[in-house]
């Protein structure tokens, strides 16, 4: 058995295991609200994963995006009384827009600088929300009620295991679309970016190009991840694009096994759950979140996964090596030149 | 220019600083040549060396490649245009397979890299051709599946070298190809731009300090010194140009040839 058969197998029994959630969830005492949410911030994780572990780039500022999504699903609720389907279209396609207005300023920098430009813009869009009161409702933000799901004529009001189930639906379409991508030439060309963009650019690649669209790719899902979320909630604040909400979406795809396709959702499940369930106990969860980080860095630095693929593959249970997760040190990211 | 320089340089200068690294340097390279471009440590070679292949632009001077004039253009549009190189160290994908190394490159070539979906099964195929024949002419094939980490110095410069013919350049700089080497495995990479030369019908650029190599491979050698050139010519003239040897060659090195 290959390491292709494994993959296939584990990946449709996790999937089969998430379509169970609904049951499995009142024995592990957890909420189904909690499920969806460990779904839909693992498209967040998903988003930062594909510039941090696949291209090499700092992406601390990815909630601007998720935030873009929030907003604009839910203001288009607001104000447009938009349905469902749109009203996340709609929110995609604002993350979407984001990237593709900042990407430019963004795609020429690399290492602590490109994170710092990153959280920075992601700042600009925070302050936007929170200054900008008459539209975004300014601190206190926008609640709405959940639109209906218009497919057609049904309008269905979505009750909290059938939004799972929805979440559930986008979470494996981003899956897909992710997992078909870095398996493309442009995926592999991504992987290589991380670990040696001179080469790719010794090879007649304009490297550039490659980290705008992986940018664009990784806006679109945190848009659609905050797009759904802002759904699940039926709230959007300012917080959502704040660089605290990039700092758990990094976390969460270190944690799970950045450079893994299945990592995302290990590490959003862990970093949910553990912040449910630790915050009932202390209002301090921060402080073991932070403590289980720092444990994960110093100990397992390819994250969950990571690690678990690293063990297989030296007891000769994998063949190839997925892709690592370590993070690409600055010094090497800055070895651009021109 | 006439159509027998592939490249050119016409009065380059480099300057880090206050410090004087390259100083009107002037070069022109036949066109399937093998040329050496030698002189003793910091005679700026290897900065002289990165001003051709875009590593960074020049203070003064131009650079004229297949009669363009390429001293603006980016590293990337170098290589679209016919130029490829080597590093000191190895640059390569030290996560990677040899195969996955060469992969890259291929792809690259063959228009593919920017895909979002796999190639299509007879592109597949041509990348796979292009792949062996790749492995094939540096000898790696018993190691295509190996993580290119895992091999030895010499091997991991010969894949290198096969990565920077991926992209089927006219014309292959080679900054340092034998640094570092054992005796065996600087008869293979040897071996290999004679190839490239014979057998490809590439031009070569090579910096070299191994005087050996220097003067058994190339056709025309450019002396350095401080920055700028101290002689010119075919390996009988520099072996015997009295100033080459006061600067840099030991007398008994050139007694051997």
């Amino acid at each position: 058995m290959n390491r292709r058969h494994i993959g296939l197998i584990a990946s449709v029994v996790t999937a089969l295991f998430l379509a169970l959630g609904p049951f499995i969830g009142p024995f592990l005492q957890l909420d189904i609200s909690i499920l969806s949410e460990v779904l839909l911030l693992a498209i967040a994780a998903m988003s930062v994963n594909l510039l941090l572990g696949y291209t090499g780039l700092n992406a601390f500022g990815n909630a601007a995006f998720f935030g873009l999504g929030a907003y604009g699903a839910g203001l288009g609720v607001v104000y447009f009384h938009l349905g469902f389907i749109v009203a996340i279209l709609v929110g995609t396609l604002a993350g979407l827009l984001g990237a593709l207005v900042i990407g430019p300023f963004l795609l020429r920098r690399r290492g602590i600088y490109f994170a710092l430009l990153a959280i920075a813009f992601g700042q600009v869009f925070y302050f936007i929300a929170y200054r900008f009161t008459d539209i975004t409702g300014g601190e206190d933000g926008k609640n709405f009620e959940r639109p209906y799901l218009g497919i057609a004529a049904a309008h269905i009001k979505l009750s909290e295991t059938s939004f799972y189930y929805v979440s559930l639906l986008v979470f494996l379409l981003a899956l897909v679309v992710f997992w078909y991508i870095v398996r493309s030439p442009f995926g592999k060309t991504l992987a290589a970016i991380r670990q040696n963009e001179l080469r790719v650019r010794y090879l007649g690649l304009n490297t550039d190009r490659f980290i705008y669209v992986a940018l664009l790719v990784s806006a679109g899902l945190a848009g659609l991840s905050g797009a759904m979320y802002g759904m699940l909630i039926g709230f959007i604040f300012p917080l959502m694009l704040d660089w605290h909400q990039s700092g758990d979406f990094v976390l969460m795809t270190i944690l799970g096994g950045a450079g893994t396709v299945w990592g995302p959702l290990i590490g959003g499940f862990i970093f949910v759950v553990g912040k449910d369930v630790i915050s009932t106990i202390t209002p301090l969860w921060q402080i073991f979140l932070g403590a289980l980080f720092v444990a994960c860095v110093l100990g397992f630095p390819k994250g969950i996964l990571g690690s678990a693929f690293a063990a297989l593959k030296k007891r000769g249970l994998l063949q190839a090596e997925p892709p690592s997760g370590e993070m690409k040190t600055p010094e090497l990211a800055e070895s651009k030149n021109v | 220019m006439s159509e027998d320089i592939i490249l050119e340089a016409r009065g380059i200068n480099k300057h880090f600083g206050g410090v004087v690294a390259v100083n009107d340097m002037t070069v022109q390279v036949k066109r399937g040549s093998i040329h050496a471009v030698i002189g003793p440590n910091g005679a700026g070679k290897t900065t002289f060396f990165n001003t051709l292949s875009g590593f960074y632009f020049p203070d003064a001077g131009d650079v004229y490649f297949q009669g363009e004039k390429i001293t603006r253009l980016i590293n990337w549009q170098r290589i679209q245009r016919g130029m490829s190189r080597t590093f000191q160290t190895p640059s390569i994908f030290p996560e990677l397979s040899v195969h996955d190394n060469l992969l890259i490159g291929v792809q690259s070539a063959a228009k593919q890299a920017f895909r979002l979906h796999a190639p299509s099964a007879a592109a597949a195929r041509e990348i796979a051709e292009r792949i062996d024949e790749l492995l094939g002419f540096v000898n790696l094939s018993n190691v295509r599946d190996r993580l290119v980490s895992e091999l030895s110095h010499g091997s991991q410069r010969l894949c290198e070298i096969a990565m920077s013919l991926a992209t089927r350049p006219a014309m292959v700089l080679l900054d340092e190809p034998m640094a570092g080497l054992a005796e065996a495995e600087t008869e293979r990479i040897m071996r290999v731009i004679r190839d490239l030369h014979g057998r490809l019908g590439l031009t070569v650029l090579f910096v070299e300090h191994n005087m050996r190599v220097v003067l058994s491979l190339a056709q025309a050698i450019t002396v350095m010194d401080r920055g700028g050139k101290l002689a010119e010519g075919d390996p009988t003239a520099i072996a015997s140009n009295q100033a080459v040897r006061d600067a840099y060659l030991g007398k008994e090195v050139l007694d051997h040839v």
